[in-house]
């Protein structure tokens, strides 16, 4: 009883509802009433070339009491981690920071880190108490430029002590950071990465942090678990499963529930299906079919009812992603003209377009940027290995992410447009790894067994 | 009689000559009519027979990443100092004449003394082998978005660009909510929704004001760049970035105006 008073006395000065904002709002009332041309607040800012990126330094979140020296350097560690992947961000290197870290935001001393050669723009800091069983974390984020203005962030975190709680917290201050500083596009380090790993001896759907970090098996169905895609709210994973019917395997889809860690049931189709695909307001799924003999497009309400045909045409069609912005086009992948291309199509089939690539070859695994503009996909070039490459929509000009680095497939895209997860040989080993979306920053996820086929959530998964 | 059998031995090639000289022909004609067939396909390097035309990663349109301050473009001249002055090559010894002419005989004058300016001791280090030589490295010598810094290092926003104005102290309490608003809005304005021929647009200068929640109202163009698809594309750059971050909540006011302002150079 005693602890838990001891912690909440100081998150205090960050509750500024109190007699402060009284004061604010006398003293805002001064100032209107003494200006009233400057009732009207506004700024004034634009953009030319480029924006330079902001400094932001993490000083180690001191922990109160010896318990939490492990958790209160594995915080600082992640919140670290999480800007530095965030891309939009410069992290200044710790071996600049001055000695003395504040822990609360009277200790904070801007000019410290505004001077070379720390040079910082922001300053995350806080401290950490785990005692018993419970788990505070106070955490602040300050424009040091700037001190006597209110903190960008500041909050207070509570919860049991434990290394997912700590990553929880830590993941969740990353992302309000990178909200801020971003203008409104929330953080990723909150979403999951769906997966399909063999290191269980089966080809089964695992699910991991976008950072890699807790890594569990989601189904044991012993057979071969293909292509998972999460709902567009997170709840439900669907993926192509082999379930055996009889003696004879085939493809089926199947619907994975995250909330009740089972699967949900799903209609059985005749002849192969794979490759599922949802609607961007996760009402249908769109999945390739050859219950007519050959492999089409379907769609399907998101219980596998009302089964509907999409492409008609002689050759295959597979691999459908939706416009995930308007939800109106769908990009899929076809042989009909001979080897495997990209084309698009509206929702209901028509206006069937193909995309133009300047040479053939095999082009799978289209995958759609959040925001509609971009298509990643994997392209095998005559002369060449399966990488990854972006096409701007609006203008079909071609950007190639990677390159002499093994085979790279199977794009993903993170649901802040900045980020691509996808399938990589460069180790030697098919694993699972991720990028900024220009193709900087590649780093891995897993690194047992074989893993493939990521995809990354849209939304903060629990 | 000698005579005689050579004039019958010219007869005699007439024939074989007429042949050889058809046969020649149909062999140019059908080389000619071979080259001519052969090479109609595409040429080497045309679209469809390999080549790609994939750009720089620099400013990816789209991707809601921070554009870099310095794209490396490749520039035929660049004008930017780089570390080293690049030494000029030292021209060869011109080869000694062959002769020279023998000096005509002059009076012997008294020899001018000529002061010459004492010599400039030159830097005689060897450049490392990674060094930069001059104009060739460096950030490219292009203008950059102006942003000027006020006194306190916060940004000036809410202010003149030359001193202090109105506008209250939004943008200097909340300057990170400034830079925010700056760099959604840029890294929502693409550059492939403007006009492909315009190079170089003037000013252009939108306002809009941020509701309490982020979201945004009231989108006008204060000044037109005098090219429309430039004035489209900020506002669709605008447009784009509804809604933007709550404003901040210890802000007591509801709603903030903005005057964007924008430099299209391609």
């Amino acid at each position: 009883m005693d602890s838990a008073m001891k912690i909440q006395r100081p998150k205090r000065p960050t509750v500024h509802k109190g007699p402060s904002l009284g004061v604010v709002m006398a003293l805002l009332l001064c100032v209107v009433s003494a200006i009233p041309a400057a009732a009207q607040d506004w700024f004034r800012t634009g953009t030319g070339l480029g924006v330079a990126k902001a400094r932001v330094a993490v000083a180690d979140f001191a922990p109160r009491t010896p318990a939490s020296q492990t958790f209160a350097a594995l915080f600082s560690d992640v919140v670290r981690n999480d800007l530095d992947f965030s891309g939009i961000l410069e992290l200044v290197s710790r071996s600049f920071y001055p000695l003395q870290v504040p822990t609360l935001p009277a200790e904070l001393n801007g000019a410290v880190w505004t001077e070379p050669p720390a040079s910082a723009q922001f300053l995350a800091f806080g401290n950490l108490t785990a005692e018993g069983n419970d788990l505070a974390i106070q955490a602040w984020f300050q424009d040091v430029r700037n001190p006597a203005a209110p903190p960008v962030v500041g909050r207070v975190y509570r919860g049991v002590v434990s290394e997912p709680e700590v990553r929880k917290f830590a993941h969740q201050f990353a992302d309000e950071i990178v909200a801020r500083l971003s203008g409104g596009i929330s953080g990723i380090a909150s979403t999951k990465i769906a997966f399909v790993s063999g290191r269980s001896g089966n080809k089964e759907v695992w699910v991991m942090d976008y950072d890699g970090a807790n890594q569990r098996q989601l189904t044991s169905l012993r057979s071969i678990a293909l292509t998972p895609r999460w709902s567009p709210d997170g709840s439900r994973i669907a993926f192509t499963c082999y379930p055996t019917s009889g003696a004879q395997l085939s493809a089926q889809i199947c619907m994975h529930s995250i909330l009740t860690e089972r699967l949900v049931t799903w209609p059985r189709f005749r002849g192969t299906n794979s490759a599922p695909s949802w609607s961007p307001d996760g009402a249908k799924i769109m999945f390739m079919s050859s219950m007519y003999g050959n492999p089409e497009l379907f769609t399907a309400d998101a219980d596998g009812s009302h089964v509907q045909r999409i492409t008609h045409s002689v050759g295959a069609s597979t691999s459908p992603s939706w416009n995930p912005k308007t939800g109106q086009q769908v990009a899929f992948v076809s042989d009909r003209g001979g080897l495997p291309q990209l084309y698009t199509m509206d929702a209901q089939g028509g206006d069937v377009l193909k995309l133009p690539l300047p040479d053939m070859g095999y082009v799978i695994d289209p995958a759609w940027s959040p925001n509609g503009q971009l298509l990643a996909f994997s392209w095998r070039r005559p002369s060449g290995n399966y990488d990854l490459y972006l096409m701007e929509m609006a203008s079909h000009q071609l950007v190639e992410l990677t390159r002499d680095a093994g085979r790279n497939e199977r794009p993903s895209w993170a649901p802040d447009g900045r980020h691509i997860v996808f399938e990589s040989t460069r180790t030697g080993t098919r694993q699972i790894w991720s990028m900024l979306a220009d193709g900087s920053n590649a780093r891995p996820l897993t690194t047992d067994g074989q893993n493939e086929s990521p995809n990354w959530s849209s939304v903060a998964v629990q | 009689m000698a005579a005689v059998r050579i004039a019958v031995n010219a007869e005699s090639l007439k024939g074989p000559l007429a042949w050889s000289l058809m046969a020649h022909a149909i062999l140019i004609a059908s080389l000619a009519v071979s080259t001519l067939l052969s090479h109609r396909g595409e040429s080497w390097g045309g679209a469809g027979s390999g080549s790609v035309s994939v750009t720089l990663v620099g400013g990816l349109p789209g991707v809601p990443l921070p554009r870099p301050e310095t794209v490396t473009t490749s520039r035929v001249v660049d004008e930017s100092k780089g570390l080293y002055t690049s030494q000029p090559v030292p021209k060869p010894p011109p080869p000694p004449p062959d002769a020279r002419e023998i000096p005509a005989f002059t009076k012997d004058r008294p020899q001018r003394i000529v002061s010459r300016p004492s010599k400039v001791l030159e830097n005689d280090a060897v450049p490392p082998p990674n060094a930069v030589p001059y104009g060739r490295g460096g950030a490219p010598n292009v203008p950059y978005a102006e942003f000027s810094l006020g006194a306190d290092g916060a940004t000036t926003a809410g202010m003149g660009f030359g001193g202090p104005g109105g506008g209250g102290d939004f943008g200097n309490r909340f300057s990170w909510y400034v830079d925010a608003v700056r760099s959604r809005v840029s890294s929502n304005w693409l550059q492939s929704t403007v006009d492909p021929s315009v190079r170089f647009a003037p000013r252009a200068v939108v306002t809009f004001d941020i509701l309490r929640n982020g979201s945004i109202t009231n989108v006008q163009i204060l000044r037109s760049s005098g090219n429309a698809s430039v004035d489209n594309s900020a506002m669709r750059a605008i447009l784009g970035s509804h809604p933007v971050q709550a404003l901040p909540n210890e802000y007591s006011g509801n709603r903030v105006s903005v005057e964007f302002w924008f430099d299209f150079k391609r």
